[in-house]
């Protein structure tokens, strides 16, 4: 077993679970609202992509930015359906998950019916090589997938820690009802937060298929992915979610090499049950009463 | 000896208010305890609840059906039963073959999710280990079909003690998420597996309850008639588990009050994982049924677009109630399997309809008549709230409290006569009273004199003579039997026409400060 490629590997998976489960960790923590929709903003950013790919340029910052902008988009549609006509509405969050949960299959279905069952690929982006960091080789594939989330991921953790719309949104999930009554729009708040988020997921939809295709149902994996992370890590923890991202990835990668890649899920399921028997609400987990 | 009440005028049964819509119809006479005499067997249920009850118009007697419930369900469950086969052409009865599956799955979901209060969606994974299971056993050692039915519940239980483990420690949402993902892991894990049937896409070949040598039809009809005895079986075991013990202990024991039910010697968490082992059980079963009814499984069973249609049907229904889930199935499917030439277009329909339901309902279909009443209800709230400034005899919040409607017209026609007369008041007026008595009056003092002869005694006032022809005073009546009248105040008149005017005068003030 190679330790460098380990590494390597483990800190790709690392960085895309970190875009998915952090978007997922962030909605719960400041909406209040589990989104299962995270799937189809996977899927659709993957063919909008696809789409700039096709129309306009094959540029790989065209085609990042194709997928993040459709990812924005679908996280502003699902807010706009799931949780701005039912946030103050009675039995909110089961009804917000079920929402959710049906607009990922009424989105599905749509790209199925418009796209057509056959997969779609992007174009290699980051270019085709490798690059020898010391006794490591690396694809470029991996480097730009790393360096593509890492700036993602700072980027939007130094937005939350110094602007006035991060502050906002800290101040939402710690309390939403005080937020509001010192004058923080819940609406425009939790707009903002959907449309981050979703840029995250169309990131990691981008990065994702330089190795995967694109098809209407792509997001299933990375939904269920990045949903266990983000139950490992805690939900509504940002660093938690990190650190997960970084276990199950090492548990991915250990296990693609030594038992097999069907083993993968598996294991990643032993290993999160494991955790959250000893800690129910994941490694970092806020405790239910500081959301109430 | 008790205060004479007057018993004679009381009708004996109940009568209903003015104004309630029937909805049902009466039947003509008494008879109705006679009803209460019959029980379900085995238990202490009435079958249907009959009141007699007087009508408000005619006061003829009549009998009327409390809980129209089990005629409604034994009416749509005939019609199920005699219907497809009857009328159904080939497909058609195999889509009503999957509907009455799934809905014998969602019941005993309904168990999990409802009952127990554990929001598992690993509902269809469980049918699938099951189903997985049973094949198995009989593609590589040969079990014949009843053995299957009997292996199916057995894989669904360690399946369900598999995925009780963190349900013990992990609430709501946490569960939930959880859940998808382990029903992800079992579609993985099917897919991958060779001895699974990886290369067929599901594992086939397993025995089937339709005899291989039966022509098409009666196979078909057989296999319909057999999901519709599991149905009948989910239905009775939910009603054996949610309405008997177990429930009860559930019931007491709702989200956020377990601290409550602990206090009162529930063991409530014991209870849950009994429900969600039993269900788990009977998921397995229909399970080994479905592989003998398919002589096999697929993995299409673990797929996410499956669980979301299974979700659809419970929440289109209504979560939490049985007619919910069956409702909610019949739609799904109908759109599902019947409408099939559609295409993609008839799952994004189902959606459509899971959202619009999501949205703009608060419990399903079977909410609608609960959540249409509570909405009249803030209509008329409003709209009397807005009329209040006119008549605000009777607050508008009061009123809907108040049964006898008429009350209500009595206050406020009074306060109209009050309002009127208050103008008829003047100087000249009480001038007029005192110089007049025993004359005739002017029609405004008359009238004013006739609303105040027309008052409750409570109202009134009397005189008492101290020394006759000497000493008068004020005395307010108490209205009640054995309370002595008071005295007001400390005023003393000399003559009995002086004292008549102070009385007078007495209600004026208190016609002019109400």
């Amino acid at each position: 077993m190679d330790p460098y490629y380990l590494a390597l590997t483990t800190v790709t998976l690392a960085s895309i679970y970190g875009l998915l489960a952090l978007g997922i960790s962030i909605i719960w923590s400041s909406l209040g609202m589990i989104n299962l929709a995270q799937g189809f903003t996977f899927a659709v950013s993957g063919y909008g992509a696809w789409l700039v790919a096709q129309n306009i340029s094959t540029n790989g910052f065209a085609v990042l930015a194709g997928g993040v902008g459709t990812g924005a988009l679908a996280g502003a549609l699902i807010g706009g359906i799931a949780f701005i006509p039912l946030y103050d509405k009675p039995n909110f969050p089961l009804r917000s998950l079920i929402a959710t949960l049906g607009i990922s299959l009424f989105g599905g279905q749509c790209l199925l019916w418009i796209f057509g069952p056959r997969v779609k690929a992007l174009p290699k982006i980051f270019g085709v090589g490798n690059v020898h960091i010391g006794p490591a080789v690396a694809s470029y594939d991996k480097i730009g997938s790393i360096v593509c989330s890492a700036i993602l991921l700072l980027a939007t953790l130094a937005w939350m820690k110094s602007s006035r719309r991060g502050l906002e949104i800290r101040a939402m999930m710690q309390n939403p009802e005080g937020a509001a009554l010192v004058g923080v729009g819940l609406r425009s708040t939790a707009m903002s937060v959907m449309m981050v988020t979703g840029a995250m997921a169309g990131l990691a939809s981008v990065l994702l298929s330089q190795n995967y295709f694109i098809s209407p149902f792509a997001g299933v994996t990375p939904l269920v992915k990045g949903m266990v992370v983000a139950l490992a890590g805690g939900l509504g923890s940002v660093a938690g979610a990190l650190i997960a991202a970084v276990l199950i990835g090492f548990i991915e990668a250990v296990t693609a090499v030594s038992l097999g890649g069907q083993y993968v899920l598996i294991t990643q399921f032993l290993f999160i049950i494991a955790v959250l028997l000893v800690r129910p609400r994941g490694i970092a987990g806020m405790i239910e009463h500081t959301r109430e | 000896m008790s205060a004479p009440t007057d018993t004679t005028t009381q009708p004996k049964a109940a009568t209903a208010l003015v104004g309630k819509r029937r909805l049902l119809p009466r039947l003509p006479a008494h008879g109705g305890a006679s009803w209460h005499r019959w029980r379900y067997p085995l238990t202490r249920r009435t079958p249907l609840l009959i009141e007699t009850e007087y009508s408000p118009t005619t006061l003829a007697a009549q009998r009327r059906l409390l809980n129209p419930r089990p005629v409604l369900w034994l009416i749509a469950l005939a019609i199920l039963a005699v219907a497809p086969p009857l009328f159904g052409n080939n497909s058609f009865v195999a889509a009503s073959t999957n509907f009455a599956m799934y809905a014998a799955i969602n019941v005993i979901w309904m168990l999990t999710i409802g009952t127990a209060g554990i929001f598992s969606l690993a509902s269809l994974a469980t049918v699938g280990v099951g189903a997985f299971g049973a094949a198995y056993l009989s593609v590589y050692f040969g079990f014949p079909f009843w053995a299957m039915w009997l292996a199916g519940p057995f894989f669904g239980l360690v399946f369900g003690i598999f995925i009780a483990i963190p349900a013990i420690r992990l609430e709501g949402f946490y569960y939930a998420l959880l859940t998808v993902g382990i029903t992800e892991l079992c579609r993985v894990y099917t897919v991958q597996s060779q001895k699974l049937g990886a290369a067929s896409y599901g594992l086939f070949g397993a025995d089937g309850f339709v005899p291989t040598s039966w022509p098409e039809r009666p196979g078909l009809v057989l296999g319909y008639y057999a999901a519709f005895v599991v149905l009948m079986l989910a239905l009775t075991l939910y009603r054996a588990i949610n309405g008997q013990r177990l429930g009860r202990l559930l019931r007491a024991a709702p989200e956020k009050h377990e601290a409550f039910a602990e206090a009162l010697g529930i063991n409530y968490r014991v209870a849950r994982i009994q429900v969600f082992l039993i269900s788990s059980a009977a998921l397995g079963g229909v399970g080994g049924f479905y592989a003998t009814l398919l002589h096999g499984a697929s993995p299409s069973l673990f797929t996410m677009d499956q669980l979301l249609l299974l979700l659809a049907m419970i929440v289109i229904g209504g979560i939490g109630t049985t007619e919910g889930a069956v409702l909610g199935t019949l739609i799904v499917v109908l759109f599902d399997k019947v409408f099939i030439g559609l295409g993609p277009v008839r799952l994004i329909l189902i959606a459509g309809i899971m959202l619009a339901t999501v949205l703009f309902l608060r419990g399903g279909l079977f909410g609608i008549p609960e959540q249409w009443a509570a909405w009249r209800a803030k209509r008329q709230s409003e709209r009397r709230g807005a009329q209040s400034g006119k008549g605000g005899e009777v607050m508008p919040e009061d009123a809907i409290e108040i049964a006898d409607k008429q009350s209500i017209a009595v206050r406020r026609f009074d306060a109209r006569v009050k309002q009127e007369l208050r103008g008829l008041i003047s100087d000249a007026l009480i001038e007029e009273h005192r110089a007049t008595e025993g004359q005739r009056r002017s029609d405004a003092l008359e009238r004013v004199l006739t609303f105040f002869r027309s008052a409750a005694v409570a109202d009134k006032y009397a005189i008492l003579a101290v020394r006759p022809f000497a000493e008068y005073r004020i005395v307010a009546l108490s209205g009640r039997r054995g309370i002595p009248p008071r005295v007001v105040d400390d005023q003393v008149f000399a003559t009995p026409e002086a004292a008549r005017h102070g009385v007078f005068l007495k209600r004026v003030q208190d016609l002019m400060e109400s």
